[in-house]
């Protein structure tokens, strides 16, 4: 009639598998909502940052009266307290009183005669109060001083030297690379419950029979892990690029290019750490045959992956000691505990060359060798089976 | 013969009513060679061998855990054997050969949140349809079954008897070379089954070679060219209908003399009395006896209204194949 059935390569049948399971979990709500919840939580924690970052806040000062350098004075002691202050020169009283109603500006100060006052809608905040007297002393100091005729008066200057200059800049990477580690170790969960679930579903529906007719375990176990990780690095990427963007739009951070490295850095952990944790809970589901079991053969690698959080977190304070450094080369525990030391210290190419490496021998083991527990688990139904069963009945 | 079973040969068209394949084999035949199987110490298949020709139904009878879908399991490569194998037109299975078979396991199984039509177009992208000819193919099977108005519809929400049609759906819809299918009948209705039926002979009228089992015998009886019968994993007797009813080794013959003196037959050489009722005698004669010698016998007690070789039913020689082990099971 139609078309004859090709013969299908390995590569597309993994393919096949690969696109159901991206077309089946994008229209499932669970990941809708999830990944909204996840850009949400990303913008509102970006729109505190900017709201808490707001350091400079602004003051325009009315002026009534012509007092050569009172201006300069304003700014000069409004630089000191942090404040942006501007100097609008009006008319008269009535004038600075309509302005401060019309709340063009926030205060008026008015010189008569040599006397000063200051008008506001209620109250004179702390700063507005400290800049304006500020400014009115030392301009009265620097009068009567000319007046007595000293001038050129010589005021030591006190020199900042700042012992760390860079805190600043690795304090910014460090919490980037923070976030960077809970963003891994919450998507690392999520998608490898997606894996664990879309495993059991299929055991328990039966469906595995069908699918095992026509390719092999390893081309189903790929297709499922390759598909959910596409989802899963897209949306490691969508958020690294909105944070970093909306990051350096809101200017929160001072050198973007830190910022950039370290998402990319964590992106790349998020690839060896998906390939590892996807391959162990896909195995561990393969093991049980009903939804409510999972939770008991979860729970081992869930909480290796809170411990690495845990090291992980430490490691920014402490990125140096003895934990860091041994733990950000421990294979699963590399990839949230390495993107943080990098950010938070000095790592020798060589350490994370090293990492990488462990991680892709383990990842190598874990394929091989769950690829063969998935392979004898999946048409055995029933309770929990052990890995050993699952290992026998592999080879029989 | 049944009636139903002469619709059944009718329907299949170009066989003759002994059952044989007329058509040049050449090659094209599914062969079960010699299957071996234990997990563990539990002998699951001990050489179970029989082959089906293209267009013929095969039947696969045997009581539970005789072997039956160990050994379909192991066609479809999701049961290594121990020994032995699978083949199609002399080929040994493998993974590019089963993806031409349509395959019905035990257990049926569909994701259950997956929408019929992409359901079976999925799976027909998997046994190697592209992607337009998979689409195309699959509205016609959902069609065909009578599913149209359910295509957008998730698995799930359909009834069981609905589901076991995408089930069949997802089977046929590559168009497969050869059938194997594990209990298709159970838990159909009578009209499901009667459609199932329907939808299986088109297929092997189509020259498609189809192997089923069922615990339902009437339904192989009259379905099937020929049946093979499993006991602890062995074939116990292969052939057709007629055939195996042959190769029982004492005959019965039911004669009805209304008015018959008792014990009339006793002294028949190789006759033996299997019931007597009211005039209605069941006598099994074994190889060489003379049947016309027990007509004569019969003439002299009285009228004789019925005299016939009585057919055993599949049932029947289900149970005399399944009850009692083989000489070579003994030898064993």
């Amino acid at each position: 009639m139609s078309e004859q059935p090709r013969t299908l390569s390995s590569a597309s049948l993994v393919g096949l598998v690969a696109k159901r399971e991206i077309s089946a979990r994008i229209r499932d709500k669970n990941f809708i909502i999830s990944s909204a919840v996840i850009l949400l939580l990303l913008l509102g924690s970006l729109a505190l940052q900017v709201a808490l970052d707001s350091g400079t806040e602004e003051s325009r000062i009315g002026v009534v009266g012509d007092v050569p350098g009172l201006e300069q004075a304003l700014q000069a002691q409004g630089e000191a307290l942090d404040v942006d202050v501007s100097a609008v020169d009006l008319a008269d009283e009535a004038a600075a009183t309509a302005a401060i109603e019309a709340e063009d500006v926030d205060s008026a100060l008015v010189v008569r005669d040599g006397e000063y006052e200051l008008l506001v809608q209620e109250s004179a905040g702390g700063s507005l109060e400290a800049i304006v007297q500020g400014a009115v002393s030392q301009l009265s100091v620097a009068e009567q001083l000319a007046e007595a005729g000293i001038s050129d008066l010589d005021v030591p200057e006190v020199p900042v030297v700042a012992l760390d200059p860079d805190a600043d800049q690795d304090s910014q990477r460090v919490v980037a690379a923070i976030i960077g580690a809970g963003l891994l170790y919450g998507l690392l969960i999520l998608f490898g419950q997606f894996i664990a679930q879309g495993v059991v579903e299929e055991k328990a529906s039966r469906v595995v029979e069908l699918l095992l007719a026509t390719m092999k375990p390893w081309q189903l176990l790929a297709g499922k892990i390759l598909g959910l990780g596409v989802l899963g690095l897209a949306q490691i990427v969508v958020i690294a690029v909105v944070g970093v963007a909306g990051a350096i739009a809101f200017d929160v951070v001072d050198i973007p290019g830190d910022l950039i490295g370290t998402a990319v850095s964590v992106v790349l952990w998020f690839v060896l750490a998906y390939a590892f944790y996807a391959a162990i809970f896909a195995v561990a589901a393969s093991l049980v045959s009903r939804q409510e079991d999972l939770g008991t053969v979860l729970m081992p690698t869930t909480l290796v992956l809170v411990a690495a959080f845990v090291v992980g977190i430490q490691a920014s304070a402490n990125p140096d000691g003895t934990l860091a450094t041994v733990t950000s080369l421990v294979p699963g525990l590399s990839p949230l505990v390495m993107p943080v030391r990098q950010a938070a210290g000095e790592v020798a190419a060589w350490e994370v060359g090293l990492a990488v490496l462990l991680m892709l021998v383990a990842i190598a083991l874990t394929v091989r060798l769950g690829g063969r527990i998935y392979a004898g688990a999946l048409l055995r139904t029933g309770g929990k089976l052990k890995m050993r069963e699952a290992l026998k009945a592999e080879r029989a | 013969m049944t009636p139903q079973r002469r619709a059944g040969r009718e329907a299949s068209g170009r066989y003759g009513a002994d059952g044989n394949d007329h058509r040049p084999a050449g090659g094209d035949v599914l062969e079960f060679d010699g299957l071996h199987k234990s997990f563990g110490d539990n002998r699951v298949l001990d050489g179970v061998t029989f082959s089906v020709t293209p267009g013929s139904m095969f039947g696969f009878c045997g009581s539970n855990g005789a072997g039956k879908t160990t050994s379909m399991r192991i066609a479809m490569g999701l049961v290594r054997p121990d020994a032995g194998e699978v083949r199609w037109r002399g080929r040994a299975l493998d993974q590019a050969v089963r993806r031409r078979i349509g395959y019905m396991p035990e257990e049926r199984g569909l994701y259950p949140k997956m929408k019929v039509g992409e359901q079976v177009a999925y799976f027909a992208r998997l046994h190697g349809l592209g992607s337009a000819a998979a689409a195309k193919a699959s509205d016609e099977w959902v069609e065909r079954l009578g599913l149209g108005a359910r295509r957008g519809d998730a698995v799930e929400k359909l009834s069981l008897g609905n589901q076991q049609r995408v089930q069949l759906a997802a089977a046929l819809v590559s168009r497969p070379e050869v059938l194997i299918l594990d209990e298709p009948f159970s838990g159909l209705d009578p009209i499901g089954v009667d459609s199932l039926a329907e939808a299986l002979l088109g297929q092997a009228r189509d020259g498609v070679p189809v192997v089923f089992s069922s615990h339902q015998l009437d339904l192989v009886e009259r379905l099937c060219d020929s049946v093979g019968i499993l006991a602890r994993g062995r074939m116990v007797a292969t052939g057709t209908v007629e055939e195996l009813r042959h190769r029982e080794t004492g005959r019965l013959l039911r004669v009805v003399v209304p008015e018959a003196a008792p014990q009339w037959a006793d002294g028949l050489p190789g006759v033996r009395l299997v019931s007597e009722r009211a005039g209605d005698t069941v006598l099994e004669l074994a190889d060489g006896a003379d049947d016309q010698a027990v007509l004569a016998a019969a003439l002299r007690t009285g009228r004789v209204t019925h005299f016939a070789w009585q057919q055993p039913t599949l049932v029947e020689l289900f149970r005399g194949a399944v009850a009692a082990p083989t000489a070579e099971e003994v030898a064993a």
